[in-house]
């Protein structure tokens, strides 16, 4: 039987690396170029439910990506990327991250025109190395939306997604028990939409649901215990602090305000709030902000 | 010696036949006071039909750096519009709008055949693989138009000597074209200047900036 890790990984393979091959197949392909540069701020990095577990940080983030969108027809296009991300965190070095990555997307508009509905299938893998080793590893994601825009200045779609994360080093500290707690899988939907203002300020909004492994990182707890499937120390909070991996359900809303400096800046913010209820009552909320500035060329 | 006789008596008949024009200097303004660029400002006359050329001029959509270039474009009726891509990046051009409903299939280049549009109104372009694209192409059903620049005016030459109809089209114009219709009387062989003040709505074109993204940790 194949586990579901390996078919997200297989899957991935499956698109990204016959999609690098494209760019000799298809002309014309349309280079684009973004960066992102910005900081947030977690009020819950340790997804911890009790206060003096809970831990919360800032980070400035820097991200590139490098993609081409190619026209296979008036209703299909493909498009693949490569991108590297970097977070360095104010306190909590262990945190800090460099990723690489790489996507490969297909989108087909049932029709001709702005308005036409479309769908959109992706596929991303990347690898996180993180300065605390214990969250390592490469991530997979592959998600599948249907939208549509109403008007010049709504639209909205809804998906699915699948997303996979492997931890590479395994620091086991109970006989029995996996040593990986960032080894995590889950499924989500989600619904977003977003408007715009005016030529300048758009504004958006996403909600979904996940259902699958979450990580809590705190002190050594019984009842989280009992109920972890992966137990590992995890240092970048402090020596007596553990990472669980549980089964869980995560509700997420985010909300974003996007400001046009022109077609090729814009200035953003964003707000995500995450609930997560996992097993035997556990039940954590936390924020994330970002402020950011993003261009394209 | 004779054919310089010739040449200069065929250009003095030239500049008497100049002299009997008229000319509309238009000035459009928004409600703030405002110069508006890209509108068209069409006369029609107001006693018989205009005498149309036999052959219209061939018109040019440009596309360069994914969008329609010149943004608004006004043409006589009856006349060809090539839509030459200028981006290395190929575009697919379509209309909706009723007096002219045209695809032009993905394509980099020049196709090979130009667009001819034959009933006059307003046309929309869009792009079907850049959302954000959007032009116009304004197809007057009288020769005599021109289109405003930045400083808001625009001069229509060449004006058999009577009176106009003029009115003003834009893309954001918030009332009915035929609202801004005024009476000028142009039957002396002069320029005659005019002036509207448009109501403009706000439009949102689709967005082409970079939108940000909500971070989501798993």
């Amino acid at each position: 039987m194949i586990s579901w890790g390996f078919g997200c990984r297989r899957i991935c393979t499956i698109l990204i690396v016959p999609a690098a091959f494209l760019p000799a197949v298809c002309s014309a392909g349309d280079w684009l170029f973004d960066a992102n540069v910005g900081i947030l701020y977690d009020n819950n990095l340790t997804r911890a439910q009790a206060p003096a577990d809970v831990r919360a940080d800032g980070a400035a983030v820097l991200a590139a990506s490098v993609g081409s969108l190619f026209a296979l027809g008036g209703s299909d296009t493909i498009s693949l990327g490569a991108d590297l991300r970097g977070e360095a965190y104010w306190r909590f070095h262990g945190l800090n991250v460099i990723g690489l990555g790489a996507d490969a997307s297909y989108r087909h508009k049932f029709g001709l025109g702005w308005s036409a509905p479309w769908l959109l299938a992706r596929a991303s893998a990347s690898y996180d190395d993180y300065q605390g080793n214990v969250r390592t590893g490469p991530r997979y994601v592959i998600f599948a939306e249907l939208g549509k825009r109403f008007t010049e200045s709504f639209d909205a779609s809804f998906g699915g997604a699948c997303d996979r994360r492997y931890a590479r080093y395994d620091q086991p500290v109970v006989p029995g028990i996996s040593g990986k707690p960032f080894d995590l899988s889950g499924a989500s939907v989600y619904v977003r939409a977003s408007y715009a203002v005016n030529e300048s300020l758009a504004l958006g909004a996403r909600l979904s649901v996940r259902r699958g492994d979450v990580e809590s990182t705190t002190r050594p707890n019984f009842a989280i215990f009992e109920a972890s499937s992966a137990i590992a120390p995890d240092p970048t909070f402090g020596p007596d602090f553990f990472a669980y991996r549980l089964r869980g359900t995560t509700d997420v809303a985010a909300l974003t305000a996007s400001w046009a400096l022109d077609d090729r800046s814009s200035i953003n913010l964003s707000y995500t709030g995450e609930r997560t209820r996992a097993y035997d009552d556990l039940d954590y909320r936390s924020w994330m902000g970002t402020v950011s500035v993003a261009f394209r060329y | 010696m004779k054919s310089v006789w010739l040449s200069a008596i065929l250009m003095l008949m030239a500049g008497a036949s100049r002299a009997q024009t008229a000319e509309i200097a238009a000035s459009v303004l928004d409600d703030k006071g405002r110069a508006v660029a890209d509108a068209v400002v069409v006369a029609v006359p107001s006693d018989s039909p205009a005498r149309l050329p036999t052959r219209p001029r061939e018109g040019v959509v440009d596309q360069v750096n994914k969008e329609f270039t010149p943004k608004v474009t006004a043409v006589l009726v009856g006349t060809p519009v090539t839509f030459p891509n200028n981006d290395n990046v190929r575009h697919q051009v379509y209309s909706f709008s009723p007096p002219k409903r045209f695809e032009l299939p993905l394509y980099a280049g020049v196709p090979a055949q130009p667009i001819v549009f034959d009933k006059p109104g307003v046309v929309v372009l869009g792009c079907n693989i850049h959302d954000w694209m959007v032009g116009y192409v304004y197809v007057s059903e009288s020769p005599y138009f021109a289109k405003t620049g930045n400083d808001g005016r625009a001069l229509i030459t060449d004006l058999p000597p009577r009176s106009y109809r003029v009115r003003v089209w834009h893309p954001q114009l918030d009332a009915p074209e035929e609202s801004t219709e005024q009476n000028v009387d142009a039957s002396a062989p002069r320029r005659v200047a005019a002036t509207w003040t448009l109501p403009l709505k706000a439009t949102i074109r689709i967005r082409r900036a970079p939108a940000g993204d909500a971070s989501v940790r798993y």
